[in-house]
């Protein structure tokens, strides 16, 4: 009877200090979970909606916006001391489609169980996966060609795919935009890296998948640090002056809202 | 006794379908790269890629095949025929699907290991992507990659051939571009009578060759240098714009700057007696057109080579009629017959 009270008594421990690890260096966690990383994209603090809503650009322009797209890559997890957890890079690359609920919402697994603070990710392809041929593309290649994110004529990506129509004082006609930012072969590379800090640490166990809520805010693409006037050009696609601006205010859209443990 | 071939037959097939499904494929067995003695190191990462006889094999059925087109008849083999060094004869500019029309000329296909970048703009950097432009682009074979996968995947004889190359019947999109690779790495083009003579195989060119070797030194062969005939840069030669194609940017449609405008990638010379027409739109009929174009016919379009002018200030290479002939009597000693007879790259 001793003996069981005893070892009662020791199981609480191991469940109290288990419950309490939180408070511990991450040194002491054990095992693997998941996390998942949801893009929510909205526009100056409204929730984004495609093809019925009206936006303003740099307070001068009306836009509508039927395609969101980009593509987020080798992402990873940083703890408070500086560790950082890589994601595999077969599986670290996705495209979020403002009109496919489920592409916004990126499920990472085997994570080494920490406390993470930061997250790394790229927004496009970098120029090594081009040099890596067929095998740095993996099936990304088929989902990209399916989504329209690669252009016909070059064989790379399209970084991001941003179109719609606009109206503006001088062109009260509504005209159709369309902004496809990529690399340039090898003449212009686009692609960008995002650190997002984190409100609260984002906890991963074995039993805890917490969920990091990243909202980007499309309305800094084009009146971000770099401002683009649709009037001033509404195609933008192999443009090496405006796709640099179009990455950098991309790179800028990111905040964490909050994380769910 | 008809029966009893029938039946055998039968049994063949069937112990066929049997191995594809159920027994043991061997390993693939390795191919060997071989660098001709007088070429410079490949480019191409092979250890991502080995080469292997079936994985080639795969290659070169999928080269051949318009399935990878959306109306299921351009193949690439359709543009790229090996008695011309792999390009489309007889088009100025190449044709697609349906009778489309881009507005560049097929370029030909040899020693794809060596180079960096892949296209008349660059617009591939690697050699495994380079396949996605034609697929998809519109006016070539106007498919999508996951669409032509789907019916490699309902076509028993790829089962059979992926498995046979990549140990899996898996048919993925990496593989396939793998093969394809691997069919065009194997098309290297260096036993023209130059390569011979350079190798010194107890081939003599002519007198006239000759001279028309130390002219090319001179006068060419600062861009079209070394064995590969190619410093693989992008250049504006002074090429009148083609009012037909008023879209057409060369590199700057890759590159976005308008540094690259009418810049396109100097082309190798090996097999170039077979692979007329000329230029980027294929706009010159004959060597004869293109050394007259070189001598006469540039203009300043606005960003043309530097090293194409001539002191006085004017665009242009000088050469006296006779240099000219000479010099297509050396460029003519770049035709690897060999090459364009190997039947390990044709068709049928």
């Amino acid at each position: 009877m001793k003996v069981l009270n005893y070892m009662a008594i020791a199981m609480m421990a191991v469940a109290l200090v288990a419950c309490d690890s939180d408070d511990n260096t991450n040194t002491e966690l054990t095992g693997e979970g998941t996390t998942r990383i949801e893009f929510d994209n909205s526009y100056s603090g409204s929730d984004l909606l495609l093809q019925t809503a009206f936006y303003s650009a740099n307070g001068t322009e009306k836009i509508v916006i039927d395609t969101l797209k980009y593509i987020v890559s080798n992402i990873q997890l940083e703890t408070e001391d500086g560790t950082l957890f890589t994601v595999p890079e077969d599986a670290s690359i996705f495209i979020v489609n403002e009109a496919d609920e489920d592409s916004r919402f990126i499920t990472i697994e085997n994570v080494p169980a920490a406390d993470y603070v930061k997250v790394h990710y790229g927004i496009g392809v970098d120029q090594d996966k081009y040099l890596q041929g067929a095998d740095g593309q993996g099936d990304f290649l088929n989902q990209a060609t399916a989504q329209g994110m690669m252009w016909s004529w070059q064989a790379g990506y399209k970084f991001i795919r941003f179109e719609g129509r606009f109206t503006a004082e001088a062109q009260p006609e509504e005209t159709a935009f369309a902004i496809h930012m990529g690399s340039h072969g090898s003449s212009l590379d686009n692609y960008k890296e995002v650190t997002v800090n984190l409100p609260v640490s984002a906890k991963v166990r074995t039993d805890i998948t917490p969920e990091i809520h990243v909202v980007a805010d499309v309305s800094q693409l084009l009146s971000g640090e770099d401002k683009l006037y649709l009037e001033e050009k509404s195609q933008i696609h192999v443009d090496p002056d405006k796709s640099p601006k179009v990455a950098t205010n991309a790179s800028k859209m990111f905040t964490v809202d909050h994380v769910h443990n | 006794m008809n029966l009893f071939k029938l039946l055998i037959g039968v049994s063949v097939l069937l112990m066929g379908c049997n191995n594809a499904a159920d027994d043991y494929i061997g390993l693939p067995t390795p191919v060997n790269f071989e660098v001709p003695a007088n070429f410079p190191e490949p480019n191409y990462d092979f250890s991502a890629n080995p080469l292997t006889e079936e994985g080639i094999a795969l290659g070169k059925a999928l080269f051949y095949d318009g399935q990878l087109s959306s109306t299921g008849v351009v193949s690439c083999g359709f543009c790229h025929e090996q008695s011309f060094s792999f390009t489309h004869h007889g088009h100025t500019i190449s044709h697609g699907v349906n009778g489309e029309e881009g507005f560049r000329n097929t370029q030909p296909l040899h020693n794809l290991a060596f180079y960096k970048e892949f296209t008349w703009d660059g617009a591939a950097l690697h050699l495994d992507l380079q396949p996605i432009i034609p697929i998809t682009s519109e006016v070539e074979m106007n498919e999508t990659i996951p669409s032509v996968l789907s019916k490699l995947q309902a076509d028993p004889k790829y089962l059979y051939m992926f498995e046979a190359a990549f140990g899996s019947d898996s048919i993925t999109s990496g593989r396939m571009l793998k093969a394809l690779s691997q069919f065009m790495l194997q098309m290297v083009s260096a036993n023209s009578r130059y390569d011979a003579y350079m190798r010194k195989e107890g081939e003599q060119l002519t007198p006239e060759e000759l001279e028309g070797a130390s002219l090319f030194k001179a006068k060419c062969a600062s861009c079209h240098m070394g064995e590969l005939f190619t410093d693989q840069k992008y250049r504006n030669n002074g090429l009148p714009l083609n009012s037909n194609f008023p879209e057409e940017e060369g590199r700057m449609r890759a590159s976005g700057f308008s540094d690259d405008f009418y810049k396109f990638r100097v082309p190798s010379l090996r097999n170039v007696a077979l692979s007329y027409p000329y230029m980027h739109d294929g706009r010159f009929g004959s060597l004869e057109a293109v050394l007259d174009f070189y001598t006469d016919g540039m203009v300043d379009n606005g960003n043309v080579d530097p090293l194409l002018k001539r002191d006085d200030g004017s665009f242009g290479i000088n050469l006296s009629a006779s240099e000219k002939t000479n010099i297509i009597h050396f460029l003519k000693t770049l035709t690897d017959y060999e090459f364009i007879q190997d039947e390990r790259f044709s068709e049928f």
